[in-house]
């Protein structure tokens, strides 16, 4: 009895694992194929420009909330623990380590997945399960170059910008929390940044872009060509996307600091 | 001609297809019929390669597509249109713009030819007037016209209907079959239609082949299906609708 309740229990995890596997594998496909596609851009670049739009211009505020939310924290806290230590006209070296290399990048990486990641995730899932993309295929057009090429070239190009603007907005706020918060003189917190900015804070914080840009558009894109079962299935599909996509970001945020900072020490 | 050889398809433990063979002429008009979730849709997607068997051969025109990458396969799925069950038009384009997408997409045509073969399929589904409408707005009838005009859009030798009358009203039911018949006779088209519903199949097909249990029970003219000893046969021709 109970050998063959271990017996059931193993096999059930071995066919899981044996999934699990299966779908790196057609991840890894896919992810391939998306690539291979990227030649074909010239053609389809109408619809580059229109994911340009939705994951560039249209995501703007989301990132302006993140890293103005991210600048004003990030001041406010360490300004008044750098007090306790008489340390307060280093507040501006501080905030732009946080909001350069690490949370203002990982937070515009986590508003994106929930954005363009969940609208990639949906907007496929729904053409999957009503055979839209059974009818591209059906009629002689590659579905990956002409629906995740598009949307992977352009977030590669957009989340660059965004970036920048996400660094730019952070440290402004900080400045400004800063002089109106903690009464720091401006050219004080700004002295405190220029001098001492590296090569490595904007290697660290630029790297990241292409990396986010991948993981979001890749794992929402899969996982809204693998919908299945009607509109919980678009659902689930969804959900799964922004959760797979959010805990690579997390990881891949933390990898690319340690490398480039292990690299350019 | 379209010719399914020993075809078998699984998912996972599950045995969909075992063994089928079937063939399709030119100029025919063929039926699969059999009850909601044998199969019969798979057949169809086998056939465009839109799917691989786990085992057996699909030719299309003597070509084993079985073993064709995805970019080998796009110039022989031309030769074939396809009207899905849910008809998957693009929501987002107008009419007009659903049936010039792949015109645009795959062939390199002069803009004055794209438009005389989208006004043609438009005039034939008689949808004039509707051009610049969404999907959304038609009703289903008139999506499914759109939907054959689409897939006739690169003068295919065969149609794939999967459920064409599915979900339709009498009136509409009996239209598609008219539109599908007269495909036939004004287009020298065959067609491939799977279907649960038996008086569509006496009312437009040349042959029938019947699926049930993931395999062929029946498959010849659509006349001799009378002559049938086999009890689900006998039964559905009783029933007239396999719902099961």
């Amino acid at each position: 009895m109970a050998a063959t309740l271990i017996g059931n229990y193993v096999e059930s995890k071995m066919l899981r694992f044996k999934e699990l596997v299966l779908t790196m594998q057609e991840f890894f496909y896919f992810a391939l194929r998306s690539f291979a596609t990227l030649p074909k851009a010239k053609r389809y670049w109408r619809d580059v420009l229109d994911q340009a739009l939705i994951c560039g211009v249209e995501s703007i505020p989301i990132v302006l909330v993140s890293s103005i939310s991210i600048g004003a924290l990030m001041s406010m806290e360490v300004g008044n623990l750098l007090e306790e230590f008489g340390a307060k006209t280093m507040l501006g070296r501080s905030t732009s380590n946080a909001v350069l290399r690490e949370l203002g990048p990982l937070l515009m990486g986590l508003m994106l997945s929930a954005r363009y990641g969940s609208r990639n995730g949906a907007e496929l899932g729904a053409m999957q399960i009503s055979e839209q993309i059974d009818a591209l295929r059906a009629f002689g057009t590659d579905p990956i170059a002409k629906l995740v090429m598009p949307r992977l070239l352009a977030a590669l190009i957009m989340f660059v910008p965004l970036i920048a603007l996400s660094d730019f907005a952070g440290l402004q706020t900080g400045a400004l929390v800063a002089q109106f918060y903690h009464k720091l003189d401006p050219g004080i917190f700004w002295n405190s940044i220029y001098p001492r900015l590296l090569p490595k804070d904007f290697v660290v914080s630029f790297l990241k872009a292409p990396v986010f840009a991948i993981i979001i558009t890749l794992v929402s894109s899969f996982n809204g060509f693998s919908a299945r079962g009607g509109t919980a299935g678009v659902g689930r599909s969804t959900i799964k996307g922004i959760v797979a996509s959010s805990g690579l970001v997390l990881v891949a945020n933390f990898y690319v600091s340690k490398l480039v900072l292990d690299i350019m020490h | 001609m379209i010719e399914l050889r020993n075809v078998t398809l699984r998912y996972g433990e599950k045995v969909i297809l075992d063994k089928i063979s079937l063939t399709v002429q030119d100029n025919t008009i063929k039926a699969i019929l059999g009850p909601s979730g044998v199969g019969k849709s798979t057949i169809i997607k086998l056939m465009l390669g839109l799917i691989k068997p786990n085992s057996g051969q699909v030719f299309v025109d003597g070509v084993d597509i079985t073993p064709l990458k995805e970019a080998d396969l796009y110039p022989i799925r031309r030769k074939m249109g396809i009207v899905f069950q849910g008809n998957a038009l693009f929501d987002s384009m107008t009419i007009s713009q659903n049936m010039s997408f792949f015109l645009r997409e795959n062939l390199r045509l002069p803009d004055e030819e794209i438009n005389r073969r989208v006004v043609e399929q438009i005039r034939f589904a008689g949808l004039e007037g509707y051009e610049d409408q969404l999907p959304e707005s038609l009703s289903g009838g008139m999506k499914k016209r759109v939907a054959i005009g689409r897939a006739l859009i690169f003068n295919p030798k065969m149609i794939l209907f999967d459920e064409p009358t599915a979900g339709l009203d009498p009136v509409s039911s009996r239209k598609i079959l008219n539109l599908i018949a007269s495909l036939k006779k004004s287009n020298d088209l065959g067609a491939v239609f799977v279907t649960h519903i038996i008086d569509d199949v006496f009312a437009i097909a040349d042959e029938v082949a019947v699926l049930y249990q993931s395999k062929i029970i029946f498959d010849g003219p659509t006349a001799q299906l009378h002559d049938s000893q086999h009890p689900f046969i006998k039964s559905i021709l009783s029933d007239k609708i396999l719902e099961l």
